[in-house]
């Protein structure tokens, strides 16, 4: 009788102790990046956005006293290497949020998102199909958006009327394409050539010499990563001297120190490089940080914000489910850049500024207020 | 117009990189009868060496690169020596070697991705990066200089195969390997020779093409694929046969977007390659086809 009791009493002393853990237990969530490959610029930014944030706010104390620990995982811009990230998160770690980012890895993750209840947060995919999705939310801007913006600038204000592109043959590339397609042919505008080239390919010189010959005033480059630098760079080296354009997706390392992409017509989300947390990250990875890392920061703070609002209402419990409610309920969050409003596609707005490249820098000729 | 010149300027160049690829593959191939794929590696390798060199070990850019072949033809001569010349002794058939090939071809480029990353290195090129203009077309001084060094290399294979007495030896072995061997040609040093010669002569393609896009871990599947469909195409055994095929195909890929979406470019070379064995099975001057066993 008495090692039946003496049995119990563990068993409740243990009980006792996994619930105390489960308590403290850190908080764990995903994040789903370009690690590798093509845009692994992005993934330096991203990555160190969301480990800054994370350590501030380990360092305030954590969400509602638990530790927010991140598991990175790289998706090379692969959709299938992505899913199997997601399984991993879902099934083995059993996170209730990831960051994400692209559009095609994010599009073939969020079906298993919305099953297991797992709420995802892009801040860096821009095709319009990310949009109103189950437990997907983008803490970003959708590209139509902004190629509007930016087809209207280029056939009104730089009168330039026709154009040839170069896409990415990915998503993102042809619905950015296909967008601005749309969007350039109700400004008045005429895309007289395209070429699809691979994300993670070297040599262009075969679809620029194609597009070359089509003529344009323009070359509007539908690609991103570290292929914008390759492209301009090749087609400078083949004589083509028409003015080139590309949305903020353009602008990485790779590019702004690429000679070809000088004088580059470029649309832009706001980034402030006098932020705090910019020379916070200059100062920890040895590089300029940029929009993209403001995003994971970002994206990082909106769910410890969500989460605490979720566990204040249910009682301490934190899930998936309950974190997409936050996030619905709280709707708008303060950010480092200013105040995020998910809109009802899941999508956010921001302002977007077109200006020219020069010099390693943007100079910002035009601001479009958000929503306008 | 403009747009055919230019293609087929790119074409000469790409097919360039293709033939000092076939020739060393051509040359390995038709020698010792090796479906040697690690070819690839030896030329990925020779990207690597020439990026080390350079960046790494601060070397001027042409020592950097000539160590680099030099470093390439000791790799692949040791593939010979210490992978295919064991196995061959303890009686391994072709189907093994090859095997054994590709293992040591997969090995290599996995551990430069984990060692380098996969991301393309860039070299310093300095002016060989500059365009130069020949009347609607526009090339860099590195494209002139991958043709040159492609015709270069042919002919330097040429003659060292017709006049020097280790050329004769390896076109006695590629043509009647027993007969050589009665007459007292050591085979298995024959073997390492062309190894040798055969890596050093497609290197530079591995070099140039990462002076002009980056040092890629992946890069040299597609080439020696592409160089054996070269050399299947060119005639198996044939020098001029490998060096036909090889800008056979980069002029395909290149003119064939002409009129055809860009995004089939890799595959035309393919398709055409299909067409071409069925129509004409011994290459522009080989042997047949089906004599030639893996």
């Amino acid at each position: 009788m008495r090692t039946v009791w003496t049995a119990i009493v563990a068993l409740i002393l243990a009980g006792a102790a996994c619930l105390a853990a489960a308590d403290s237990a850190p908080i764990k969530i995903g994040a789903i990046l370009p690690l590798t490959g093509s845009g692994a610029s992005y993934g330096v930014w991203m990555k160190g956005g969301a480990e800054i944030a994370a350590e501030e706010i380990n360092a305030a104390g954590g969400i509602a006293g638990r530790k927010l620990e991140i598991i990175f995982d790289d998706h090379a811009a692969d959709a299938s290497k992505a899913v199997n990230a997601m399984r991993r998160l879902v099934e083995v770690e059993k996170v209730p949020f990831t960051l994400t980012s692209y559009s095609a890895p994010t599009l073939a993750i969020q079906p298993i998102g919305a099953q297991h209840k797992v709420v995802m947060m892009n801040g860096g995919g821009q095709s319009d199909n990310l949009a109103n999705k189950d437990y997907l939310y983008n803490n970003i801007p959708v590209v139509s958006n902004e190629v509007g913006v930016m087809a209207d600038w280029l056939a009104h204000d730089k009168k330039l009327h026709s154009a040839v592109l170069i896409t990415a043959n990915d998503e993102a590339g042809r619905n950015s394409a296909k967008t601005f397609r749309d969007k350039y042919a109700a400004a008045g505008g005429r895309v007289v050539g395209e070429e699809q080239v691979t994300l993670d390919g070297t040599d262009f010189r075969a679809q620029l010499a194609k597009v070359k010959a089509a003529g344009g005033e323009l070359l509007y480059i539908s690609s991103y990563g570290r292929n914008v630098s390759i492209i301009a760079d090749q087609a400078r080296e083949l004589g083509i001297a028409i003015p080139m354009a590309g949305t903020s997706w353009t602008l990485v390392p790779e590019t702004f120190k690429a000679p070809g992409a000088e004088g580059m017509l470029v649309t832009k989300l706001p980034f402030d490089p006098e932020l705090p947390f910019a020379k916070k990250f200059k100062a920890k990875y040895g590089v300029d940080a940029g929009f993209f890392a403001v995003q994971y920061y970002s994206g990082t703070k909106i769910f410890a914000r969500a989460a605490e609002e979720a566990m204040k209402k249910n009682g301490g419990r934190l899930d998936g489910e309950g974190v997409k409610q936050a996030i619905e309920s709280v709707k708008v969050f303060d950010t480092i850049s200013g105040k995020l409003v998910f809109q009802p596609n899941h999508a956010a707005i921001m302002d977007i500024e077109a200006g020219v490249l020069r010099g390693g820098k943007v100079q910002v000729e035009k601001v479009i207020k958000a929503g306008h | 117009m403009d747009l055919l010149l230019q293609l087929l300027a790119t074409g000469i160049v790409v097919g360039s990189l293709y033939a000092l690829c076939t020739l060393g593959w051509g040359l390995i191939y038709g020698t010792t009868l090796h479906f040697h794929v690690a070819h690839g590696a030896v030329f990925t390798l020779a990207a690597y060496y020439a990026y080390v060199g350079q960046k790494l070990l601060r070397l001027p850019l042409a020592v950097a690169a000539l160590a680099a072949i030099v470093l390439a033809a000791v790799s692949g001569l040791l593939i010979d020596r210490l992978l295919y010349q064991p196995l061959e002794r303890r009686g391994a058939v072709r189907t093994t070697l090859f095997i054994a090939s590709l293992g040591l071809l997969i090995l290599v480029e996995n551990t430069l991705a984990i060692v380098f990353t996969p991301d393309p290195l860039r070299m310093d090129i300095g002016l060989l990066q500059r365009s130069v203009r020949l009347g609607p077309v526009f090339l860099t001084h590195l494209h002139l200089l991958t043709v040159a060094l492609a015709v270069a290399g042919y002919a330097a294979l040429v003659l060292f195969l017709r006049r020097t007495r280790a050329g004769q030896a390896i076109r006695a072995v590629a043509s009647a390997p027993e007969m050589a061997r009665t007459v007292g040609i050591d085979l298995r040093r024959v073997h390492l020779l062309t190894y040798a010669i055969g890596s050093a002569i497609s290197a530079p393609a591995g070099i140039l093409i990462a002076m002009d896009v980056g040092a890629e871990p992946y890069r040299g599947t597609t080439f020696v694929l592409l160089a054996s469909v070269g050399v299947i195409m060119g005639g198996i055994g044939s020098i001029p046969g490998a060096m036909l095929g090889g800008l056979f195909l980069g002029l395909v890929e290149n003119l064939g977007v002409w009129k055809i979406p860009s995004e089939w470019q890799s595959a035309l070379s393919f398709g055409v390659f299909l067409v071409f064995i069925l129509v004409r099975p011994r290459g522009f001057f080989g042997r047949h086809v089906a004599s030639a066993e893996l």
